[in-house]
């Protein structure tokens, strides 16, 4: 199955003579059509369809549903079948395009069709495309979505190639409902550039609302690489579970994916690692169950926590970053990663915020680049790095954002982190962070849309050299 | 039309019949001739209209004078002359074969008003012309054809709870319209091409089939024969045919719907019993043959459908069970060609069929089934057209039975009365694959051409009521072939080994008939017409060869053969069309080889053994 659909509006204009009348009456449909693959014209594509049917006087369903046939080429026909209700009456309208060489306009725009009531013959008329009025919105609304069938696990299997100079993360951030405590887990597998063996370590690091940041490292171990996730000693990340040890922190949790996959960077820098480092979500928030221990006796017991895994590959740390993962509630969140690369010459740029808001199953903005680069630097989205308060900023499309993280000194941890090539950073995290979002939208004059506010719901950080 | 053949052709049917102005029935021909004409397809009618130029042309050569200016004995003179020469005689003899057609109809109204006969009630058919079915409908099985085998597969699926629509070319013509029209008229509606189907070769063979709701057993004699059982055992064990197996229970079906029995001496006619005779006098095999009409009352014109509603055609036997069951027909509606899914998972799949309307208008039908029964002339191009053309065999494997006819002059009145218009087979010679049966034929539609021109010619036609008519069919090798896509195209090079029975079956006709009493035999042959008895008709046809015969042919099967052998049968051995799901064979051109006898129920058997078979796996 392709990972993308396709979606698109049609608007037919015609005649009906229905059974038992003695004339004729216009007709019109508005239908939406849904395909869960790109259509092709040289494949048979079935879509859903969704719509209204009007026959003048006699019916006015907008509950149209029906399903539509696309085979301009393998079968010459375009079919639809809808049903709809005229007076109480479930009738099906059955009809299709021939389509022609010899007269391609004609055969792609006439809709000749017969109507049935409980398979009798209940009428007949022709459709036809309005070229002239419906030609550009019915091209105009071609979309290709992306079809849902995407399979978590299989972004938590290892890149990491066994290249020198290469860095591998998992981390997992969550935060525990019932008291407010924020967990990090962080894994992450080192090949350094000198070509010395791989090393896997991490950490693991306790949130309290109301205590002191714990943490506790684990390894560094030889890496192993080549599994379905990451594995160092007893510390596991793989589809579904989370388990390990670090010094007095054990854990051991389940991870349930809730939603679709967030790409904070472009699509493609996941698949082909060219930029210095690329960051993604398998799942834009996942449930975590189970418990998270530490040495003293004190145990944290999740049950459905909310929270996400994210990973990163590439060459290693930013020279200055940022990080925000946001839960919005309701399935919608926001993350953002804003970052200056250590690349010579791009390390003289600002910061590049990629910013992806999810809300209401639509991402925006619609592309990743868009908030990184704009149009060429011009509208690309703005950040002020610095502590405790970090600023974010853009505006795309009829849209803009304002989103200013705070992370209290108290509530922050500050880890170094070595990257391939020897040279250290410092990352100063927080899982339970604050956060101001607001969402303005234009009409005529900027309009609030959203505002949320997180009080220590927040997970972020800040990494300088 | 332009205005030289306009008059070259009436002039030329003038002399043709040696209109002298003193016989009236005479002066009607040439505008009956041009309704015919006009039926006929464009090659037939631009032939005939050539032809027609051309004797004007000699006229001009001749005389000086175009044929028109001719006084009707010079006209008769000038024809006589150019019959005179062998090389021209052919051609004269073919332009003479619609001439005779419009002429026997002119004269038959002149001698008596047409019998209005009391019309029968049919059986009911839900029959909707093209213009008056929607542009877009379904179906679970479509059948292309309404003929012996599109009838029956329509009957056998809808009785299976299918939803049938059976889409046919032709019109749908009751027992009351026949029975109020003169055989001409219903003969121009009732034929493909206006029966001027030609099958290209040396000799040319006229192939008329039927065009109407019933097909072509709307017109043909009512003759049924079981298939033989040999001819059985070489589909089954040389061709490999499975549905051949246990052929002969359907054929026990075909024959129950068809009502089959024996023909009654009662209405025999005068032409059948002069064949029994014969036969009895030379001790040869002949009897009655069986046939499909309960209740005959030798109206004589089976070949324009039966007046009386007693043949029982399909489309009074067989289609009314079938839409009892729920199929219904599409009339006037033409298939252009199959809709085929190409991009189905195993192949290509027939999912309906593309029909145009005489208006030009189209309509598709949806359906997963295909059932192909247009004919072994029609389904070859229709496979074709729709881009399942691809199989080297199909079209090839034309069997047609070749036939001749030999007409007796006898001293007391033959014609006339009641008549069964095939009434007696004699079978002395069938085992050497030749069938004689006595066939009387409404005036002109025989197949026997009479001899001479101009006055002699017309005494002839007014002689005709004296003439016995025997034809002869020959059991011949797949020697045939359908060409192209649109219009019928067809060659057909006559084996040697079946010129030489029809050579024999010529002899064999005229030692029946002189032993039947003829004072003289018309032989049909142009250059050697007449002999007065056996040692001068043995003399006459030393010299005859088969180009010299007016050959006709009828029965065509075998153009999408089913059988075992992959590489030379189109059809599978169940009847399914290589290379396509969903398509059925159920017409003459699924039998693999020539079924030696008039092949209705061979049909009807075959197309009810490949859908029952479907029917079975499915």
């Amino acid at each position: 199955m392709s990972a993308r659909g396709t979606e698109f509006r049609e608007t037919l204009l015609g005649r009906v003579r229905l059974d038992g009348e003695d004339r004729e009456r216009p007709v019109r449909l508005d239908l939406v059509a849904r395909a869960g693959t790109v259509v092709l014209p040289h494949r048979t594509t079935r879509a859903r369809l969704t719509g209204r049917v009007r026959i003048a006087g006699r019916a006015d369903d907008a509950e149209a549903v029906g399903e539509l046939e696309i085979s301009p080429l393998a079968r010459r026909r375009i079919r639809y079948r809808i049903t709809f209700t005229l007076e109480g009456r479930r009738l099906e309208l059955d009809g299709w395009k021939s389509l022609s060489p010899a007269r391609p306009v004609t055969s792609m725009t006439v809709l000749p069709y017969s109507l049935h009531e409980d398979g009798r013959p209940a009428g007949q008329g022709t459709l036809r495309f309005p070229l002239g009025t419906g030609l550009l919105p019915f091209v105009a609304s071609f979309r290709f979505p992306r079809t849902s069938a995407h399979d978590p696990g299989r972004d938590l299997a290892a890149r990491w190639d066994g290249r020198p100079g290469r860095t591998e993360v998992w981390y997992t951030t969550l935060t525990d409902p019932a008291t407010g405590t924020g967990v990090w887990l962080h894994h992450e597998v080192v090949a350094p550039t000198d070509g010395s063996a791989a090393y896997a370590h991490g950490w693991a690091a306790l949130f309290p609302q109301d205590g002191p940041v714990r943490h506790a490292r684990f390894g560094p171990v030889p890496a192993t690489g080549g599994t379905d996730g990451f594995t160092a000693g007893d510390v596991r990340v793989a589809p579904g579970a989370l388990s390990g040890s670090a010094g007095p922190l054990t854990w051991s949790l389940t991870e349930t994916p809730q939603g679709p996959p967030v790409r904070t960077f472009p699509r493609w820098s996941w698949r082909h690692p060219w930029l210095p480092a690329s960051h993604m979500l398998p799942a834009s928030r996942c449930r975590y169950t189970g418990t998270v221990r530490h040495g003293d006796g004190e145990e944290l017991r999740l049950d459905g926590a909310f929270g996400a895994s994210a990973r990163i590959y590439g060459h290693g740390n930013a020279a200055r970053w940022a990080w925000l993962h946001a839960d919005l509630g309701g399935g919608d969140v926001l993350e953002i990663v804003a970052a200056v690369s250590t690349r010579p010459g791009l390390d003289r740029l600002p910061p590049l915020v990629f910013l992806r808001l999810l809300r209401g199953g639509r991402t925006w903005p619609g592309r990743a680049e868009r908030s990184a680069v704009g149009w060429a630097g011009a509208g690309r989205f703005t950040a002020d790095l610095a502590l405790p308060r970090w600023r974010v900023t853009g505006r795309a499309g009829l849209r803009r954002i304002r989103v200013t993280v705070t992370q209290p000194e108290e509530r922050t941890l500050a880890l170094d982190y070595t990257d391939p090539d020897g040279s250290a950073a410092v990352c100063r995290n927080s899982e339970s962070a604050d956060a101001e979002i607001h969402l303005e939208r234009w009409w005529g004059r900027w309009r609030p849309e959203a505002h949320w506010r997180l009080a220590g719901t927040a997970h972020a950080e800040v990494g300088e050299r | 039309m332009n205005p030289r053949t306009d008059t070259a052709l009436p002039a030329l049917t003038a002399a043709f019949l040696g209109d002298d102005g003193t016989t009236d029935w005479v002066r009607g021909v040439p505008r009956r001739l041009r309704t015919l004409l006009d039926a006929m397809p464009r090659s037939a009618r631009t032939a005939v209209h050539g032809a027609a130029l051309a004797v004007d042309a000699y006229a001009l050569a001749r005389t000086g004078r175009r044929l028109t200016a001719l006084a009707p004995g010079e006209r008769e003179r000038l024809l006589a002359r150019l019959a005179a020469h062998r090389t021209a005689l052919p051609v004269l003899d073919a332009l003479k074969v619609p001439v005779l057609l419009a002429a026997g109809t002119e004269r038959m109204l002149h001698r008596e008003a047409p019998a209005a006969r009391p019309a029968a009630d049919d059986p009911p058919l839900d029959c909707t012309p093209s213009a008056a079915w929607p542009n877009r409908s379904t179906a679970d099985a479509v059948v292309v054809g309404s003929g012996a085998g599109g009838a029956m597969a329509a009957r056998t699926l809808a009785r299976a709870g299918l939803r049938v629509v059976v889409v046919e070319e032709g019109e749908h013509h009751t027992t009351a319209s026949f029975a109020g029209r003169t055989p001409l008229d219903r003969f121009t509606g009732l034929y493909r091409d206006a029966g001027a189907t030609i099958a290209y070769g040396a000799p040319p063979l006229v192939v008329p089939t039927g065009r109407a709701v019933g097909g072509t057993t709307v017109v043909n004699s009512g003759t049924c024969y079981r298939t033989p059982d040999h001819v059985l055992t070489r589909w089954r064990t040389i061709h490999g045919f499975a549905a051949a197996d246990g052929l002969t229970t359907h054929l026990d079906e075909a024959e129950r719907t068809l009502r089959v029995a024996r023909q009654p001496l009662d209405v025999l006619g005068e032409n059948g019993r002069l064949a029994l005779s014969g036969a009895r006098r030379l001790g040869w095999a002949a009897g009655p043959l069986r046939r499909n009409a309960p209740g005959c009352q030798g109206s004589c014109q089976c070949v324009v459908g039966c007046p009386t509603g007693a043949k029982q055609s399909v489309q009074l036997s067989v289609l009314p069970d079938a839409c009892a069951a729920g199929a219904r027909i599409v009339t006037a509606a033409r298939v252009r060609r199959l809709l085929v899914d190409r991009d189905r998972p195993g192949g290509p799949r027939a999912s309906g069929v593309l029909v145009s309307r005489p208006d030009g208008s189209e309509l598709e039908i949806l359906s997963p089934l295909v059932v192909v029964a247009a004919g072994a002339l029609g389904t070859p191009q229709l496979l074709r057209r729709s881009g399942l053309g691809g199989h080297p065999g199909l079209g090839r494997n034309l069997s047609v039975h070749p036939a001749i006819s030999v007409a007796g002059r006898f001293g007391t009145p033959v014609g006339g009365g009641q008549a069964v218009l095939q009434s007696v087979a004699v079978e002395e010679l069938h085992a050497d694959g030749i069938l004689i049966e006595a066939t009387a034929a409404p005036p002109g539609m025989s197949s026997f051409v009479l001899p001479g021109v101009g006055r002699a010619l017309r005494d002839a036609l007014e002689d005709t009521e004296h003439l016995a008519t025997l034809g002869a069919m020959v059991a011949d090798r797949p020697s045939g072939r359908v060409l192209g896509r649109h219009g019928t195209l067809l060659r057909y090079a006559l084996a040697p080994r079946d010129a030489g029975r029809l050579l024999r079956a010529q002899r064999a006709m005229g030692r029946l008939l002189f032993a039947a009493g003829a004072e003289e035999v018309l032989t049909g042959v142009p250059h050697a017409p007449r002999a007065g008895d056996m040692a001068q008709l043995e003399a006459l046809l030393a010299d005859v060869a088969v180009r010299h015969l007016h050959v006709s042919a009828f029965h065509p099967t075998g153009t999408a053969a089913a059988g075992a052998d992959e590489d030379r049968a189109p059809a599978d051995p169940e009847g399914r069309l290589r290379g396509a799901h969903g398509v059925l064979i159920a017409d003459g051109s699924v039998l693999p080889s020539c079924p030696e006898v008039n092949p209705q129920l061979s049909i009807m058997a075959a197309a009810l053994a490949v859908t029952d078979r479907w029917l079975a796996r499915t």
